[in-house]
């Protein structure tokens, strides 16, 4: 009876994995790069994580719920600009900056509004993939095609700087020392945490994302579970958007452009899977804290530019590998029948009836 | 009778399988089976689902591995099972679903990966027209090998198959249910195709529900009950009834309960029809009262289970649950009405076996287990769990234990928990005892009268007739879309053969 040992084994290790990356990475690179563990550096790692962090909450539900979300980078952009245009005043258009529409909203309005528009965007996704049946990766992947074409019409491809404090208050703020952006997400996580772990909104979603047709056949609404996800993840990346433009205080036509696969790549990481139904909201917190450090480091040493995206695309393959190891180890997705977690027991030997209770009880398994 | 059986077939042994065993958690789906087939045979194997007949052939091809015993061809014992190495010594397979690339022409399917070409390298299409042309007429089967695959019928679709078996230097075809949508004019086309390449020497298995054709076309039966071969005989030496007592086995009954029906009808379809499905479907179930359907695939009974519960279109008729009419668009309205179905497809329908055994359980019975804004009661979501993993001998490590790790009974169990959780009127089971072991047989006939002893109304879609006959008040029989036969516990008439018989499309030209 060695396997049920070994398989709770790396059951564990398969759950907890990123948290001893995570720790193994802190000592790495503290030990090896000055500074890296100064208040400064650590500031510095948190501020820009947060963007990054917010998305992968809405990325992650999405991928829970068996799904992707590719226009989530377009929502990113098109909200920077929309906000930027709202708020600022006119301008003539030179050749590197625009002026806003003229209205001048004050950013109390803005925020709502912005806000609504992912949201709306994100319904929107959502209902075509469930409503009209059509491709989610297609879907989402022509709506950032749509967003971002928006966001350079309006903006006319040019730079609109000087968005106003209180918008800026999110991005860039600081409560009591610390930054509002990272409170900020913090707290985001901690609500959503709560959400997928403890509410039925959570539950639904993994049921989904782990089995469609016995989701529905169990009572509940896919296409309403999924719409509510996409439209979450379209709210949070409007979010995003918002802290992003708050942290520059100047719009930039393709800002997040090249985001999502960061984004999907520290929650795969943070062991939510790309085959839907696993995976939590802490985890890819821990997906997102180590992506964050190992940018930074690759910052901080100097790596040479041309090489970085090369590091970190090595990064997201290894967090691939383990993810597909790890359902290959759980066999075929949904319909596999246990023979592979008991394996070893070929055992023509012993009455058939009595195997089962005791392989199941087996001691290691609490 | 004897003319048609002047095969040219030896008795020289073609296919020898000497005892082979297999075994998966907790269910041994083959023990010691022998199975041998001679030379331009055609070996009709018959036995109700779940006999071992797709295991053993499974073996045969190579997809599945023994836990022991040999396999032998023409005398030589192979010492690896492939697929590979199984086409090599001639066996092929010929599915109830053909695979065929249905987009391409029936040349194109019989050259594939071997079309040839002209001096440019290019496709000479002259020749692959011509060259499957004449490889068809060699078989005698007439074909416009310039024709669509998708344009063929099911027979002719067969008929290729078959074909391209043969081109492949096939000794022996399997053949899976050839004839499930096949009219009668294509069943006799099929079979003289079939006969003239028995004629050739080829030898076939042949595997029907259908006993009637099995009398028509073999040689020679071999009968399968739970994983063994009961026996295997020459056709002229058994009739239908002799071969339905093979297919049955002694005891009648595994289980028996006592009836627990009340008097008001709970749930009840008049008129009940969907287009290709069923027809004219009636019944009433009162409460506490168990009733079992069975019927082939193509029965209809099958879309009547998933229709009841608004997996599929119902059709048009009216259906009342307590005497409120009831037409499900979704599974949500049908718990909200009061009727609780279990799929006989667990895997894709029943468990999410991602998720743990605790949130298996209470997910038909959500609403309940909230708080206010939708948070989640945990105290009685545990109790609801350990409830049922209690009251159903749930084994398991936990609650948290993933659902994928539990055996197949006691998967079983957790999908019916699930049901019971959400205390429905009626209960539609679908093949509840598939797949699980002897002892969550009877632990999953126990909960069944549990819950009709409580007033449930419970309605099981079984292939096993035994069991029904030992649970059931009432058992009817599809055929062909509709209800063909009832038989009471009442009127003292449930026999497994005269069901099986029912079953099978009714009583034999043979016996009348």
């Amino acid at each position: 009876m060695q396997m049920p040992n070994r398989h709770d084994l790396l059951e564990f290790l398969s759950r907890h994995f990123i948290w001893v990356v995570l720790v193994f990475t802190v000592v790495v690179f503290g030990l090896t790069i000055n500074g890296y563990l100064g208040i400064a550096n650590i500031a510095n790692i948190l501020i820009t994580g947060s963007v990054l962090g917010v998305m992968v909450i809405g990325q992650s539900l999405c991928l829970m719920a068996r799904k992707l979300d590719l226009s989530a980078e377009g929502t990113v952009s098109l909200v920077a600009v929309v906000a930027a245009w709202l708020m600022l005043p006119y301008r003539e258009t030179d050749l590197a900056q625009a002026g806003g529409l003229g209205v001048e909203l004050d950013p109390l309005i803005v925020i709502p509004l912005i806000l609504a528009l992912g949201a709306v965007i994100g319904f929107a996704n959502g209902f075509m993939i469930m409503k009209l049946n059509m491709n989610f990766f297609i879907v989402t992947l022509a709506m950032q095609l749509v967003l971002r074409g928006l966001a350079l019409a309006i903006s006319e491809g040019a730079i609109m700087p000087g968005t106003p404090a209180a918008f800026n208050w999110l991005g860039g703020g600081r409560v009591a020392g610390i930054p509002v952006s990272v409170l900020a997400t913090v707290g985001l996580y901690l609500v959503f945490g709560f959400v997928m772990s403890r509410m039925q909104f959570g539950r639904k979603v993994y049921a989904v994302g782990a089995n469609e047709d016995a989701a529905r056949a169990s009572g509940f609404s896919p296409a309403r579970t999924v719409i509510l996800v996409y439209t979450a993840s379209g709210f949070l990346a409007a979010l995003a958007g918002w802290m992003l433009l708050g942290r520059l205080e100047t719009s930039v036509p393709n800002l997040g452009i090249g985001l999502t696969l960061n984004v999907v790549a520290a929650a795969v990481i943070g062991g939510v899977s790309l085959k839907g139904g696993e995976g939590s909201i802490i985890g890819a917190f821990a997906g997102v804290l180590f992506l964050a450090m190992v940018n930074n480091a690759l910052n901080l040493m100097n790596v040479d530019p041309l090489w970085v995206n090369a590091v970190r695309g090595l990064i997201i393959l290894v967090a691939l590998i383990i993810d597909a190891q790890k359902s290959r180890y759980r066999g075929p997705g949904g319909s596999s029948t246990p023979t592979r977690t008991v394996a070893g027991d070929n055992g023509r030997s012993g009455s058939r009836d009595a195997r089962h209770p005791e392989r199941l009880q087996t001691p290691a398994a609490e | 009778m004897a003319e048609t059986r002047t095969s040219q077939h030896s008795d020289e042994i073609l296919l020898d399988m000497r005892g082979i065993s297999k075994s998966y958690p907790g269910v041994q789906a083959l023990e010691d089976a022998d199975f041998s087939v001679r030379r331009g045979e055609i070996h009709g194997l018959v036995g109700k689902n779940g006999a071992g007949k797709s295991t053993l052939m499974g073996v045969l091809m190579g997809i599945r591995e023994a836990d022991s015993g040999t396999i032998a061809i023409e005398g030589e014992t192979l010492r690896h099972a492939s697929p590979q190495t199984m086409l090599d010594a001639g066996i092929s397979y010929v599915p109830q679903h053909i695979n065929l690339l249905n987009t391409l022409t029936v040349a194109e399917n019989i050259l594939v990966g071997n079309l040839p070409k002209n001096r440019f390298g290019l496709v000479d299409w002259k020749a692959v027209n011509e060259d499957s042309q004449a490889r068809l007429s060699r078989l005698g089967l007439k074909l416009d090998v310039r024709q669509l695959v998708e344009g063929l019928s099911v027979a002719e679709r067969t008929m290729l198959a078959i074909a391209k078996a043969l081109f492949n230097n096939a000794r022996l075809i399997i053949l899976d249910e050839p004839t499930a949508a096949l009219t009668r004019v294509d069943i006799d086309l099929l079979f003289s195709f079939v006969r003239a390449q028995q004629q050739q020497g080829v030898a076939f298995i042949y595997i029907s529900h259908h006993l009637e054709e099995v009398f028509e076309i073999c040689d020679r039966v071999t009968v399968m009950r739970d994983g063994r071969i009961v026996g295997t005989r020459a056709i002229d030496e058994i009739d239908v009834p002799g071969l339905v007592h093979m297919m049955v086995g002694g005891g009648v009954k595994e289980y028996e309960r006592d009836s627990t029906a009340g008097r008001e009808v709970v749930f009840e379809a008049s008129n009940l029809s969907r287009r290709g499905a069923y027809e004219d479907v009636n019944f009433a179930l009162r409460q506490g009262e168990v009733v079992g359907i069975s019927g082939l695939q193509g029965s209809g009974v099958d879309e009547l289970a998933q229709g009841l519960f608004g997996l599929e279109r119902l059709g048009v008729g009216e259906v009342y649950v307590g005497g409120d009419a009831y037409r499900p668009d979704s599974p949500k309205a049908a718990f909200e009405a009061g009727v609780a179905y279990l799929p006989q497809d667990r895997h894709r329908y029943g468990l999410i076996q991602l998720r743990s055994v605790r949130e298996n359980v209470t997910y038909s019975v959500l609403d309940r287990l909230v708080g206010r804004l939708g948070v989640l009661l945990r105290k009685d979501e545990h109790e609801l769990t350990e409830e049922y993993i209690d009251k159903l001998g749930i084994v398991t490590p936990g609650p948290e234990q993933r659902t994928l790790l539990l055996s197949g009974g006691n998967q079983q169990k957790v999908v019916f928990a699930k049901l019971a959780a959400t205390q429905p009127t009626v209960l539609i089971l679908h093949e509840p005892t598939q797949g699980v072991d002897v002892q969550a047989k009877v632990d999953i006939f126990n909960i069944i009268n549990d819950l009709s002893t409580q007033g449930v109304a419970t309605m099981i879609i079984s292939s096993e007739v035994r069991e029904l006959i030992g649970l059931c008040d009432r058992i009817f029989v599809m055929c062909g879309g509709r209800i063909t036969r009832e038989f009471s516990r009442a009127a003292d008439d449930m026999k497994p053969e005269d069901i099986l018989l029912a079953i099978e499309g009714g009583p034999l030209d043979a016996d009348a």
